[in-house]
């Protein structure tokens, strides 16, 4: 079960990402996956050059974060690159993110090559954990508390504070807002950016657990996927009850009955598709 | 006396010349360098075992071209990718007919495999397999090829680890579980596994079998799996990434400590086995090449120092069979050329040649059988941390032959299993 909850949480982070892009600039950004998979590598490499400079062991995690945080610059950049493309028709929009699904496939090969990347042990510097016969490595259960706490935060944020109200504001009604005075530009840019931070935070945090592989990105674009239609698109508590959905109904399939792993979420997808078309958290749009 | 200058030029590297100045039908082709097309995996999962295929064929080549080529001739390669069954095919296509290369090598996945084999047939283009030849590749649609030689059987692997379970943990366990990447090589792998315990009269009872999807990274619902059904082994064919995160994620909770572990091909991925979390006394299966022999060739002395320099890694047994099939085509010219008098062999020549042919590859002596599937000694082992690397390497080491645990043509794996005298 905890395992599930484990990787629930990252799918959460990708997730939430996605649905905030989304639910803001309306773009369903597939670039979603590829922001998850650099966050890995460059949490990665920043980890063994932190290491190398002498940085404690223990403080694996702050570099993870920090890490994830520098890389999600290059939200500013891609989001640049979108607004080419914010009064196109959708399509368009999933062509040119697919193509930076792509493109970012090659700029890791070319950074970081074919080899999966792995922190060795690292994974167990905050050790073990027995819980009734149960052994937890401590790092999981830090990975679910960061996942908690930026959830929190998240809808701290977007509930409480000025920033937050403007952006809800934009997702209502992008002309109202932009006729009230609201730099458009400004906004997008950054919550194209917070929406990044997201992915490459939850990519650098899965690290120590696993690797740096080619492949993650595009494997949880299909898992972010069913996560944003069972919660609903563009909701943040969809993306939270979506991605717990998912993960745990893995695991449970996983321990019980390993062949419908991927039946199992795909049957709860198409009854939340017929029964509530909109998702569990989503909005009926017309 | 026409014979012997042919010959005396041919091998000179005049073979050009001689072919030119003879005016044999296909004198242009020879002129120039061999042209042999490459098709390594580029992306995914199978990006890994391409791109040691990939080093095995360039480390070849370097060193023929250096000596002088085949016959005289240099060799070029022409790198394409191995994709989709579909794109590849496309792919050798090119290569066959717009490139005009004389050999093409490469193609690791069964399913591409599958495609390539009748389209060789069709262009009769000479295609030398790396790989790819999982049971439903050997029986169904690849029947006595003529242009296609294919690999080892890919349950070879599976078979020797299953035998060395026998040998190693015979009467310790009881329960087993399956950890197999969910495709057929993987299903192969842990029927065989099954299939053997049962002709051994282990008295196993399989307590869980798991199928993670190939490139898995997160296995923490299946460590969760295992743990709960307890099993005394984990037989597992995992191969790629995913097996070093497997084994941290299993050691992180306490579950390979007590668990005996086969793990048949991990070999191949053998530099992320580190010693942090791979335990010692697991099966370990490097394939056809283990790059720390007590006592290594020359060959693969060379190799070995050359491939870490220029890549800072230990090499890994997809090398071995591209250097192989490379090694083999130029035994064969070489031999054809000698029946003939020297004179560059037609593509028929040298697939007669091929038949039966043994060379010396890095893993030592390995032959095409004449049905065109390779022979060659597979290596295996118990893990140890008694060595100078971070990672987990061999001791004791068992070497079989594919003699003895690959199938031979025309008979079905599991009645081939079924026949064996323990």
């Amino acid at each position: 079960m905890l395992g599930g909850v484990f990787h629930a949480a990252t799918l959460f982070l990708v997730a939430a990402g996605l649905q905030l892009v989304f639910g803001v600039q309306r773009i369903v950004n597939l670039a979603c996956g590829s922001f998850y998979a650099l966050g890995a590598y460059f949490g990665f490499s920043v980890v063994t050059w932190a290491l190398k400079g002498g940085m404690p062991q223990p403080l694996l995690l702050v570099a993870l974060i920090l890490g994830g945080l520098l890389l999600a610059t290059i939200g500013l950049v891609v989001e640049r690159l979108l607004r080419f493309i914010y009064d196109r028709d959708e399509s368009f929009q999933m062509l040119l993110t697919f193509a930076l699904v792509l493109i970012f496939e090659d700029v890791i090969r070319f950074f970081w090559g074919t080899a999966p990347y792995q922190l060795g042990n690292l994974y167990l510097v905050y050790g073990r954990l027995q819980v009734g016969g149960l052994t937890i490595p401590v790092y999981n259960l830090l990975v679910i508390a960061a996942a908690a706490g930026i959830a929190v935060l998240m809808g701290w944020f977007l509930a409480r504070t000025r920033w937050g109200r403007i952006v809800r504001a934009t997702a209502e009604n992008r002309a109202m807002s932009e006729a009230l005075g609201v730099d458009m530009r400004r906004v997008y840019a950054g919550v194209f950016t917070i929406g990044t931070a997201l992915g490459t935070v939850g990519g650098a945090l899965v690290v120590p657990a696993t690797a740096a592989i080619h492949e993650m990105g595009i494997d949880l674009i299909v898992e972010a996927f069913a996560v944003v239609v069972i919660g609903g698109l563009g909701s943040m508590r969809g993306a939270f009850v979506g991605a717990l959905a998912v993960g745990v109904l893995k695991a449970v399939a996983i321990a019980t009955y390993p062949e419908i792993e991927m039946l199992a979420i795909y049957v709860i997808v198409i009854a939340v598709l017929v029964l509530r078309p909109a998702g569990l958290f989503g909005r009926a749009t017309a | 006396m026409e014979t012997t200058r042919r010959k005396f030029l041919g091998l000179l590297g005049g073979a050009a010349a001689a072919a030119g100045g003879l005016g044999t039908p296909r004198a242009h082709a020879q002129a120039g360098p061999i042209k042999i097309g490459v098709l390594p995996i580029k992306a995914g999962v199978g990006a890994l075992p391409g791109e040691y295929g990939l080093r095995g064929t360039l480390w070849a080549t370097e060193r023929i071209n250096a000596a002088g080529g085949i016959l005289g001739r240099k060799i070029e390669l022409l790198v394409e990718e191995e994709s989709s069954p579909k794109d590849t095919v496309e792919r050798f296509r090119k290569l066959a007919l717009q490139n005009k290369v004389d050999v093409i090598v490469g193609v690791i996945s069964t399913g591409v495999g599958l495609a390539i084999g009748p389209v060789a047939e069709e262009l009769k283009m000479l295609w030398l397999s790396w790989d790819g030849t999982t049971q439903k590749g050997v029986d169904e649609s690849m029947p006595k090829p003529k242009y296609s030689f294919r690999s080892v059987d890919n349950e070879a692997e599976a078979v020797m680890s299953s035998i060395l379970t026998a040998k190693y943990f015979k009467g310790k366990f009881k329960t087993v579980a399956g950890l197999n990447p969910d495709y057929s090589y993987g299903r192969d792998n842990w029927a065989a596994f099954l299939a053997i315990m049962k002709k051994y009269k282990l008295g196993v009872t399989p307590v869980a079998d798991l199928w993670p999807k190939l490139g898995t990274t997160d296995f923490t619902s299946h460590v969760a799996a295992l743990q709960q059904a307890k099993p005394d082994l984990i037989f597992s064919s995992l191969w790629a990434a995913d097996v070093s995160i497997f084994l941290k994620q299993a050691h992180a909770v306490g579950l390979t400590a007590n668990t005996k572990l086969v793990f048949p091909v991990a070999g191949l991925v053998h530099e992320t086995l580190k010693k942090a979390f791979t335990p010692e006394g697991m099966i370990l299966g490097y394939n056809s090449m283990y790059f720390d022999m007590p006592k290594p060739s020359p060959l693969l002395q060379q190799f070995t120092k050359d491939h870490q320099e220029k890549y800072k890694e230990w090499p890994s047994y997809e090398s071995d069979h591209a250097y192989f099939v490379i090694a083999a085509y130029k035994a064969a010219v070489e031999k054809a050329a000698k029946a003939s008098g020297g004179k560059w062999p037609s593509t028929d020549q040298i697939i007669q040649a091929l038949e039966g042919i043994e060379v010396e590859s890095l893993s030592g002596t390995r032959r095409y059988r004449e049905d065109h599937i390779m022979e060659a000694n597979f290596y295996q082992g118990i893990t140890t941390h008694k060595n100078k690397y971070d990672f987990v390497t061999i001791d004791p080491l068992e070497v079989m032959s594919t003699k003895q645990i690959q199938k031979a043509s025309g008979i079905g794996l599991y009645e081939w299993i079924e026949s064996w005298k323990v």
